[in-house]
């Protein structure tokens, strides 16, 4: 029965939905943020006197991040409660700022807020005068109320410990360590492509980023690009060194999955996977932990969640998250080449566009 | 078969789009008529319309997010599968379906 609940609250759902709102304002945030700072602005504190371009870029940039968490717990309110759920859900988030429950926070208070909201929908009657008044005031007060005081007093305490606690750790890491925590992240940002295992990695790391830790981002953007680019680093070396180790129809897939990896999205390598999972796979995280440990040990951070090469400018040392990306893919590239097996006759016919593997349907049900 | 869906996925650039060709493209080869509607990033493109939904027989929704306009499938038939399903296995999503759909759900 928990397990209905539990699936019938489509956490997951109203999470992504959040994160779906909120990638283009960080993404933009994070630009101003960075272009500002390599034009030398600083952060406006008086309005009043004058101040350059690179200011107003900068300020508009870091007024963007502040509006991460209200637009995170709104968008999950909403995901979850509606139009209802949107003004209160701001206001949580506004709370998460001020308290310094940041990302984490916003998060909680939106998925709070959100299922209360959904409750007052549903069980509260009022006498017919006063639905208009509903949507507008009943609602809104209500939850601003009773979950703000509660955001307030209860839930952000622990909240602020957890956070405060995380970031110092992450913080004070040093040297192997920095290596070990940036090669787990890498590892599973990289290991099922784009899957479960890569959404939780870059979670993690997107809430991270909120809290101005910025260089598990980086991570996240060199394993989502190791896979495309060993995968196709090792098809060159093979060219390179006449032996075949993909079809024909391999060979068409890769050049997708490239210029797909080039823009940070994993995906394209999964056909290539899919066919040879094992050493594809094992390869692909290989490589991507050895560049996310090579990327966190050398403080490489970037201040942009997602966008592939094209934000690697934007970040703090685009040199030398180019060379860790560059030596991941490698190590993927060469394991890949040296392991992988020349494709047999039957291979070479069997390569069928249209494969699909075995998929567990039984879950899907047609309601009415 | 007629049948009408939505995709819409996480950062709405990719995989909305991957899921509207497989669902169309597998949807096809098994001889319905399919027509999906995207959400993305950008917003609504490829709106269906009124007349659409009123004559689909089954309505297939492919998001990881919450989408808009879910209202107009009310009295539909609708499945709810997220997107990676229908980009790595749409013939077998399809299949699925139609036996379903022969069962008399």
């Amino acid at each position: 029965m928990w397990k209905k609940i539990w699936r019938k609250m489509e956490l997951k759902k109203h999470a992504l939905t959040a994160i779906s709102y909120m990638l283009p304002l960080v993404v933009a945030a994070g630009l101003l943020i960075a272009i500002g700072n390599l034009a030398g602005g600083s952060v406006i504190t008086n309005y009043k006197e004058p101040f350059s371009v690179a200011s107003a870029l900068l300020s508009l940039g870091v007024l963007g991040m502040g509006l991460l968490a209200p637009v995170i717990a709104g968008a999950i309110a909403y995901s979850i409660a509606d139009r209802p759920g949107i003004a209160p859900g701001l206001l949580m988030g506004l709370i998460a700022n001020s308290i310094g429950a940041g990302f984490l926070g916003g998060m909680l208070g939106g998925f709070i807020v959100g299922y209360f909201v959904l409750f007052l929908r549903k069980h509260l009657k009022v006498p017919r005068w006063a639905e208009g008044l509903m949507p507008m005031m009943i609602i809104p007060l209500v939850s601003s109320v009773v979950i703000g005081l509660l955001m307030y007093f209860v839930i952000g305490v622990p909240i602020v410990w957890a956070t405060e606690g995380m970031t110092s750790f992450l913080n004070s890491m040093q040297g192997s360590m920095r290596f070990v925590f940036g090669a787990i992240l890498g590892g599973m940002a990289a290991f099922d492509f784009g899957g479960p295992v890569n959404k939780v990695a870059s979670l993690f790391a997107d809430g991270l980023l909120l809290q101005g830790v910025k260089e598990p981002e980086a991570v996240k953007i060199l394993a989502s690009m190791v896979p495309p680019f060993g995968v196709t680093i090792s098809w060159l070396l093979s060219l390179a060194f006449r032996k075949k180790k993909y079809t024909k129809e391999e060979e068409d897939n890769i050049k997708i999955a490239l210029p797909m990896g080039v823009c940070m999205i994993t995906e394209g390598v999964i056909p290539i996977a899919a066919v040879d999972l094992l050493r594809v796979v094992a390869a692909c995280t290989f490589g991507a932990a050895i560049g996310g440990g090579l990327s966190m040990m050398w403080g490489v951070a970037s201040p942009v969640p997602s966008g592939g090469m094209f934000i690697v400018p934007a970040m703090n040392h685009p040199l030398l998250f180019t060379l860790a990306l560059l030596i991941g893919s490698l190590i993927t590239g060469i394991i890949l080449f040296l392991w992988k097996k020349e494709p047999t006759k039957e291979e070479e016919k069997l390569s069928d566009k249209d494969f699909e593997e075995e998929f567990d349907l039984s879950d899907i049900k047609i309601s009415q | 078969m007629k049948i009408v869906g939505i995709s819409a996925c996480t950062s709405g650039i990719a995989h909305t789009y991957i899921a509207k060709e497989k669902l169309i493209k597998a949807g096809t080869e098994a001889g319905h008529q399919v027509r999906i509607e995207t959400q993305g990033t950008i917003g609504i493109e490829d709106e269906l319309t009124v007349q659409e939904i009123k004559e689909a027989d089954l309505v297939i929704i492919a998001a990881d997010i919450k989408i808009s306009g879910r209202e107009r499938f009310k009295g539909k038939k609708v499945v709810e599968i997220p997107t990676n399903l229908a980009i790595k296995a749409p013939k077998q999503l399809y299949k699925k379906l139609e036996s379903e759909l022969q069962r008399g759900v």
